[in-house]
């Protein structure tokens, strides 16, 4: 167990372990997101009350989703930075901030050309809404913090204990619409009755898109860090033989 | 774990958890500002002064819209299913506005106890369906209660 955490924390082996993955993932994505699309667009009934309108709820579940998935992941990150000084996990970190701040910024847009449909208002300061946004403030702080700090230890550290501190938002983010009365409605409970509230019509096709879209995410994330990777380890000996070795082919 | 990780990891969790307690505390004072608007049952109590911007919430009773034939002004009962409050307002309704949905009225209440709202937001609840299972629902006479989507 030990030995298998030592490992994941080379950037090496992270990185030659996510050359075999990549492949994979993106052939997942493509064909996820192909089938979900289809589904949620087209064959997904109109809903009782909104219409067509309910559509967006398959772009928009799946991204805040993973808005609210980015800042945990953020958080776990800074403490292995911090108790371990594990370097792979500080460049997770470094590379998931602008991730999680573009799924919010999404989360926010997509929530307000529903809202402006249905509720009559794209923005209301409610408890949901509002703690969304500070959650976006708090990305784009990890993100200015870390370009502020010229040394990379510290800025390491300055960023993780912003993350954890951080953290504490996304619960409130996800029980604020029970907590407290909101414009936005709670959490819904799917159904596996045909005939019900949120029945497998409606649900299945969003799994579908949340499994696509994080998918995507990870994707993104494997990426950013393959970079951070490279660009941080560029005077070892195996970035060296490897970027010789892409120069020759 | 090596005793140095072990004291520094137990420091994370100690700031962690007594800033969540602070924070905690601290949204739990101020709920009553957190919330997005009052319920007819706190505007019964006499919570809110009148002339006082505030939001209502509750519930559109059935049979109790009125549009009036001269004007765009439009009169209708939001409830909680304890109190009532009657709301006027003069302007465009949202599409989803209609009986026995949940509404936001943004105004203030008049010395005469009705609400003059300068803007009304329809509120939806997390049932998702299509227009068939909505019918086959209402048929069978076991569509879910609409009321504690929009209370709490």
């Amino acid at each position: 167990m030990w030995l298998w955490f030592s490992k994941l924390g080379s950037p090496r082996w992270f990185y030659e372990l996510s050359s075999k993955w990549l492949p994979w993932l993106y052939a997942a994505m493509i064909v996820l997101m192909a089938i979900g699309l289809f589904w949620a667009l087209l064959i997904v009934p109109e809903d009782y009350q909104q219409g067509q309108t309910i559509r967006i709820m398959y772009v928009h579940v799946p991204v805040a989703s993973i808005s609210l998935a980015c800042f945990p992941l953020m958080a776990v990150a800074g403490t292995i930075t911090l108790v371990w000084k594990m370097k792979l996990a500080d460049m997770v970190a470094k590379s998931v901030a602008p991730i999680g701040a573009w799924f919010t910024g999404l989360a926010l847009a997509s929530g307000a050309i529903w809202g402006d449909q249905i509720w009559g208002t794209w923005w209301a300061w409610d408890a949901r809404l509002t703690s969304l946004l500070i959650q976006f403030f708090l990305f784009i702080g990890v993100i200015a913090l870390r370009s502020a700090i010229e040394s990379q230890d510290a800025a390491a550290k300055a960023c993780a204990v912003l993350a954890i501190v951080g953290a504490i938002n996304v619960p409130i983010i996800k029980y604020s619409v029970e907590w407290w009365n909101t414009l936005h409605q709670p959490a819904s409970s799917f159904s596996i009755d045909p005939v019900a509230p949120n029945p497998p019509e409606v649900w299945v096709p969003l799994l579908i898109m949340i499994s696509a879209v994080y998918v995507f995410f990870v994707i993104a994330l494997i990426l950013r860090t393959r970079n951070e990777i490279l660009q941080r380890e560029r005077r070892s000996q195996w970035v060296i033989d490897l970027v010789s070795k892409e120069k020759s082919v | 774990m090596k005793p140095h990780r072990r004291k520094k990891l137990g420091i994370i969790i100690f700031i962690a958890a007594g800033l969540s307690t602070a924070i905690g505390l601290s949204l739990y004072a101020l709920s009553n500002n957190i919330d997005l608007f009052f319920t007819p049952t706190q505007v019964a109590a006499g919570e809110v002064t009148p002339g006082q911007r505030i939001r209502v919430g509750g519930m559109v009773k059935e049979g109790s819209v009125e549009h009036s034939q001269e004007i765009l002004e439009v009169s209708f009962v939001t409830t909680d299913y304890n109190h009532d409050v009657l709301i006027k307002y003069a302007g465009i309704l949202p599409d989803l506005f209609r009986e026995g949905q949940g509404i936001v009225a943004e105004g203030a209440m008049s010395a005469d106890g009705t609400f003059v709202a300068s803007r009304v937001l329809a509120k939806h609840d997390e049932n998702y369906m299509s227009v068939e299972v909505k019918a086959a629902l209402d048929a069978a006479g076991t569509t879910p209660g609409m009321p504690q989507g929009v209370l709490q």
